[in-house]
């Protein structure tokens, strides 16, 4: 098999990047580049579906309302409740709901909104905590205790009554939520940054890098960042997951996405009364939240692995061998 | 300075430490626990044949019996814990004696009705009609600001005396010869009861009294054994309550519930649901104080616009009857000529560009507002609205609100500079009169109406004045104009509740089971019943 | 470490004034209960003395002293809905929701624990996939869906469990608690795996493997303390997060908790309630605080060495 050339071969491509140098030993002259992330891609089938996945969620949310113009809104209340099938045309391919509009067009449509509200807050609260969270987490003492603080406050306010309120007070719209979803979200990313720039800030290199006088700006961004950075993104994408299942109670109780605009959360919200005789009303959209939230979950372990230089070789091995003898690198296998 | 210095104790016992002390955790957690859910248990869960359970749809506010007009209240208290003077026989409409044997009208203003005797409270003491006046004070003259008294009284006071123990006169302030039917709201407490606040658990004459209240979990009631009447079937009731309708309807078919309320229509069919109509009517009320729902056609188009029967066979069930009136029937008013309005996308088209012709701004933006959770369906029932409105040329947005935000919506002082407005309303004539419904609708001035005209205001008010057959002939017609003259209001349906029964019991839901429903006449399923 | 906790309880009290001052204010947002709770026909009179009785009809700041005053005294007035007092309704209400909250952390934590560990252990193996995946799938299901065909399928179709309610023995814990523990322990399984990947390629890790410990000692004794950190950071949040949102769980299946009787008295501008109920959700939620940053003090030693004595 050509199994002992690859490891070979990924080996030394591996050696010269991880130490920086130049020269490579070995036949064959290595190139200087760490390899390409879609051939690493490529190799892990489960991450790549993921990938797709969510590509092709991107574009529909992106593109599709314009694909099927006013679809989503057209009622018919003689064709209310038909099951999907292939009998109906390309828009009944997943039947239809309650006012007869069609569950295909209502799940693009849809897309466009859950995204539109997912995305900005996940990034919104992922740096605006995070940047506290680190900058708290390094200096430590009362500028940690402050900003703990502070997302105590915010972590103990009941999102709800914010929601009631900002709803009712405020004219209701999908920007008030993710203000909303981002605010209430930002003491996770502060509370797991803090703790991962307290455990840094004492290393060596941290020390080092304070000694020969380096700004506090600077030793976040170019030593911390790069280290919690992982961790960050694997809660970035469960939270990512959470705004979307949050987004769907806040619908569910009547107090988010407001008819007639349209998520994935609302359909599964309205849906689940039709639950015993219209499972596609409810299934479908909450079908969707769970493969784009499992894809883009699978995604970020596969990146927070391609991106942490200690663990990529973990990548590199060819499939069956992955799993063998799991923590230990191949140097050390007899 | 401890800390820096203590070894960390070797790994093996430390790798029993957490474990053993999850354990603990969790055992101590899991036996309060129980006890708990064991402290909320009570009288048992199961069926006993002796324990009517209902499930309702949220927990009562509170059973102070003047608050027995609010629904919540009003389907545990009313014939249960406490009894009116005259009671309503929902079907006919007819007027029967209860706490009072008979009443007459005395003079112009003024009623007397004499009470019975031999019937004693559940405390023990006997009833006079000095307790009769004194709750009839205590709930519409005191300043406790009873629910009954808005409702049914307005913010008229009432003269009462009470002549002897067994007679009670009753005058008020103008001529109002459906003065028993409004009593049959006033439920009757001992003249020993708080006059200066409302009470949480009432005491009554009823058939059933209240034997303990666990905050949050469950009320149970026990069958009083001196009242004066026919003793129910069931020595017991327990009531529960469950936001979610699935729920409800779960327990039903699990056996943890012998009656259920307010069901979804998906529901409906099966044999452990009835379906009945229930005095609530659903319409959309026009602003007709702001543009373009100002203007008499646009109001018309939007009443053609409406299809009433899509709407009842899709989003309810097929669980309502189109309505063309505010007042269904059975209710003393209603007009049976009326016939509701069929949709009439062309005509209503039509209309709309005639007036946007004639310099009417169709295309200003009108909201839609409508209450989560008013019946099932609502938000559905909101947008297929909305989307029927756009069809003929309007432009309509939804604004769905929870019921503080909707209420100040429906009642005056309306709110200021919010456009116009469409109003999804539900209106329930418990009453059994159309003057309860157009003192609040249709009036100029009234509570939840928009607008009038002085013509319609003078109709109202002189058919509050007559009796019978005349009474329900002047309301009748002035109903029908409304909708020739007024239009400020796009019928939707008249809408039926669905009753959740197992096959354990029976009983015959009526129109006012939502309000009103009576344990005693709910009795076990007779064997060979099929 | 007593002197630790002394700050912090002192540095948690700030942050709570803040929580009070933020509920009154924004309970007042959400609009008057007047109508709520007048009947329709209530004149201009009738509504002045409603609110004066609320002490609506005093300024703002008025207003503001008063309830401080009385928070004080932990006398939060008595509910617009049910006119008990709120205080006591809000003790009634709260041993429930932090029961619920209790078993299913406890039981999210240790399974969690347990089968991050073991996928952490052997990295994208089979267990380590298929436990990937369910927790990834776990973590993705809406909580009232979940609840809701639960009742359906375990509560009618099946009969094993009862449908709702607090009525019972341990078998109307499995539902509530399910619906709750869904979410909680697809997230850990997922963050204790990570933490665990990178505590057991350490190089002593690698050593003692060398000298042939066995699998759990490896685990257990060595790389677990070192993988707690942000283990216990999440498990902390995803604690906090029940005790505020296990509203779902609470309302679907009829176990009086905070959740519902916060949403309740929100929607019924019952401000009493709402301002007590908010109040203890915040006190809780800062010890529980408290108790993480204990626990993180007593796990990692550097963090300690870091923590004035």
């Amino acid at each position: 098999m050509s199994e002992g050339r690859i490891v070979t071969e990924e080996t030394e491509e591996e050696v010269p990047a991880a130490n920086g140098r130049e020269d490579a030993p070995g036949p064959t002259p290595a190139p200087k580049s760490p390899p390409r992330w879609w051939l690493l891609l490529g190799r892990d089938r489960v991450a790549a579906a993921g990938a797709v996945v969510l590509t092709v969620v991107l574009l529909v949310a992106l593109f599709g309302r314009l694909l099927i113009g006013d679809r989503a809104q057209r009622q018919d209340l003689d064709a209310s409740l038909r099951a999907p099938s292939l009998s109906d045309g390309f828009y009944g391919l997943l039947g239809t709901d309650v006012l007869g509009r069609s569950v295909l067009a209502r799940l693009i449509d849809a897309a466009g909104t859950t995204l539109s509200v997912a995305v900005p807050a996940v990034l919104c609260s992922l740096v605006i905590g995070s940047a506290i969270g680190l900058w708290a987490g390094y200096h430590g003492g009362r500028r940690e205790s402050v900003a703990m603080r502070v997302a105590d406050v915010i972590l103990s306010f009941p999102s709800l009554l914010i929601a009631v309120v900002v709803l009712y007070v405020f004219s209701p719209s999908a920007l008030n939520i993710v203000l909303i979803l981002a605010v209430a979200r930002i003491p996770v990313y502060l509370r797991t940054s803090r703790a991962e720039a307290a455990e840094l800030r004492s290393r060596l290199f941290v020390d080092a890098a304070r000694t020969f006088g380096t700004p506090s700006r600077q030793i976040i961004h170019r030593h911390i960042l790069p280290i919690a950075l992982p961790t960050l993104l694997t809660v970035a994408t469960l939270d990512f997951c959470f705004v979307m299942l949050t987004e769907s109670s806040l619908s569910f109780l009547g107090i988010g996405i407001q008819p007639p605009d349209v998520s994935w959360g609302l359909m599964v919200a309205q849906g689940r009364q039709y639950l015993q005789t219209a499972w596609w009303i409810t299934v479908l959209p909450g079908l969707a939240i769970v493969l784009t939230t499992v894809s883009a979950t699978v995604l970020a372990a596969w990146a927070r692995i391609a991106t942490d230089p200690a663990q990529r070789w973990r990548l590199t091995l060819p499939r069956k061998r992955r799993g063998a003898s799991a923590a230990v690198p191949p140097e050390m296998i007899p | 300075m401890r800390f820096s210095v203590s070894p960390l104790p070797p790994t093996g016992r430390r790798r029993l430490r957490a474990p053993t002390a999850t354990l603990l955790a969790g055992t101590v957690l899991l036996s309060s626990g129980c006890a708990v859910a064991g402290s909320a248990a009570g009288d048992a869960g199961r069926a006993d044949g002796r324990t009517l359970r209902v499930v309702l749809t949220q927990e009562p506010p509170t059973l102070e019996p003047c608050e027995a007009s609010l629904t919540g209240t009003g389907v545990v208290v009313r014939s249960n814990i406490t009894e009116p003077l005259v009671e309503r026989d929902p079907d006919s409409g007819e007027l029967h004696p209860l706490l009072a044997t008979g009443w007459k009208q005395t003079g112009d203003r003024t009623w007397t009705f004499d009470t019975r005797s031999g019937v004693t409270f559940q405390n023990g003491e006997p009833f006079t009609a000095r307790d009769a006046a004194f709750s009839i004070d205590r709930a519409v003259n005191s300043d406790l600001a009873c629910n009954v008294e808005g409702y049914v009284f307005g913010d008229e006071d009432l003269e009462v005396k009470a002549e002897s123990d067994t007679r009670l006169t009753v005058t008020t302030e103008r001529p109002d010869p459906i003065l028993p039917l409004r009593l049959s709201f006033v439920e009757i407490v001992p003249r020993t009861t708080d006059p200066d606040s409302k009470v949480r658990v009432p005491i009554g004459t009823g058939p059933y009294a209240v034997s303990s209240w666990q905050a949050g979990a469950a009320i149970v009631l026990s069958r009083y054994d001196d009242y004066w009447g026919d003793a129910p079937d069931f020595p017991r009731a327990r009531y529960v309550w469950r936001s979610d309708a699935s729920v409800r309807a779960a327990m039903i078919e699990k056996d943890e519930a012998e009656i259920a309320v307010a069901l979804d229509p998906v529901e409906a069919g099966k044999d452990t649901t009835v379906a009945y109509p229930n005095n609530e009517t659903t319409a959309l009320r026009l602003d007709g104080r702001e543009a373009p729902l100002d203007d008499l056609r646009v109001r018309r188009a939007v009443d053609l616009a409406v299809d009433r029967e899509g709407i009842i066979d899709a989003l309810l069930g097929g669980l309502a009857e189109p309505a063309g009136q505010l007042v269904p029937p059975g209710v003393v008013g209603h007009d049976e000529g009326i016939e509701p309005v069929r949709q009439n996308v062309a005509e209503a088209k039509a209309l709309i560009e005639e007036a946007e012709a004639d310099g009417v701004p169709v295309g200003r933006q009108i909201t839609l507002v409508a209450r989560n959770g008013m019946f099932s369906g609502v938000s559905e029932t909101a947008e297929a609205l909305q989307y029927q409105m756009q069809r003929i040329g309007l432009n309509v947005k939804v604004r769905m609100a929870d019921t503080a935000t909707q209420l100040q919506y429906q009642l005056r002082p309306l709110p200021e500079n919010v456009g116009p407005i469409a109003l999804l309303i539900m209106h329930g004539n418990q009453a059994g009169d159309a003057a309860f419904t157009t003192s609040q609708y249709l009036l100029s001035d009234g509570p939840q109406s928009t607008f009038g005209t002085e013509e319609l205001d003078r109709r109202i008010d002189d058919a509050g004045a007559l009796s019978g057959e005349q009474r329900q002939t002047a309301f009748a017609n002035l109903l029908a104009d409304q909708n020739r003259t007024v239009v400020q209001y796009a019928h939707l349906a008249h809408m039926s509740g669905l009753l959740g029964l197992s096959p354990s019991i029976r009983y015959e839901p009526n129109s006012a089971t939502g309000d009103e429903m009576r344990l005693a006449e709910v009795g076990p399923a007779k064997a060979g019943r099929h | 470490m007593v002197t630790f906790l002394r700050k912090r309880i002192l540095s948690s009290a700030v942050p709570l004034v803040f929580v009070v001052l933020g509920v009154f204010f924004l309970a007042r947002m959400t609009g008057d209960p007047v109508d709520l709770y007048l009947p329709l026909s209530a004149t201009a009179e009738q509504r002045a003395e409603f609110s004066a009785a609320q002490g609506f009809d005093l300024s703002v700041p008025a207003q503001l002293w008063n309830y401080l005053a009385d928070a004080a005294r932990l006398d939060f007035g008595t509910s617009l809905r049910t006119g008990q007092s709120a205080t006591e309704m809000v003790l009634d209400a709260f041993p429930v929701t932090l029961q619920l909250a209790g078993v299913t952390m406890l039981l999210a934590i240790t399974g969690a624990v347990l089968i991050g560990s073991l996928a952490a252990y052997r990295p994208n193996s089979l267990v380590d996939r298929i436990a990937g995946l369910l927790s990834m799938t776990a973590a993705s299901i809406p909580d009232f869906w979940f609840a809701v065909m639960g009742v359906l399928v375990f509560g009618v179709s099946l009969a094993w469990l009862p449908t709702s309610g607090t009525l019972g023995g341990p078998e109307v814990w499995v539902l509530p608690v399910a619906t709750l523990l869904i979410r909680p322990f697809g997230v850990l399984v997922q963050v204790v795996r990570g933490s665990m990947v990178s505590a057991l390629s350490a190089p002593y890790v690698k050593v003692a493997r060398a000298k042939g410990a066995t699998p759990q000692r490896v685990i257990f004794g060595h790389a677990l303390r070192n993988a707690v950190t942000p283990v216990l950071t999440v498990a902390g949040d995803l604690t906090v997060g029940l005790v505020n949102g296990a509203v779902i769980v609470e309302t679907i299946f009829g176990w009086p908790g905070i959740g519902k009787l916060m949403i309740d008295s929100i929607l019924q501008r019952d401000f009493a309630v709402l301002q007590a109920a908010v109040l203890m959700t915040a006190v809780t939620i800062f010890a529980l605080n408290i108790l993480v940053d204990v626990c993180h003090a007593l796990t990692d030693p550097r963090v300690r060495q870091a923590v004035p004595a």
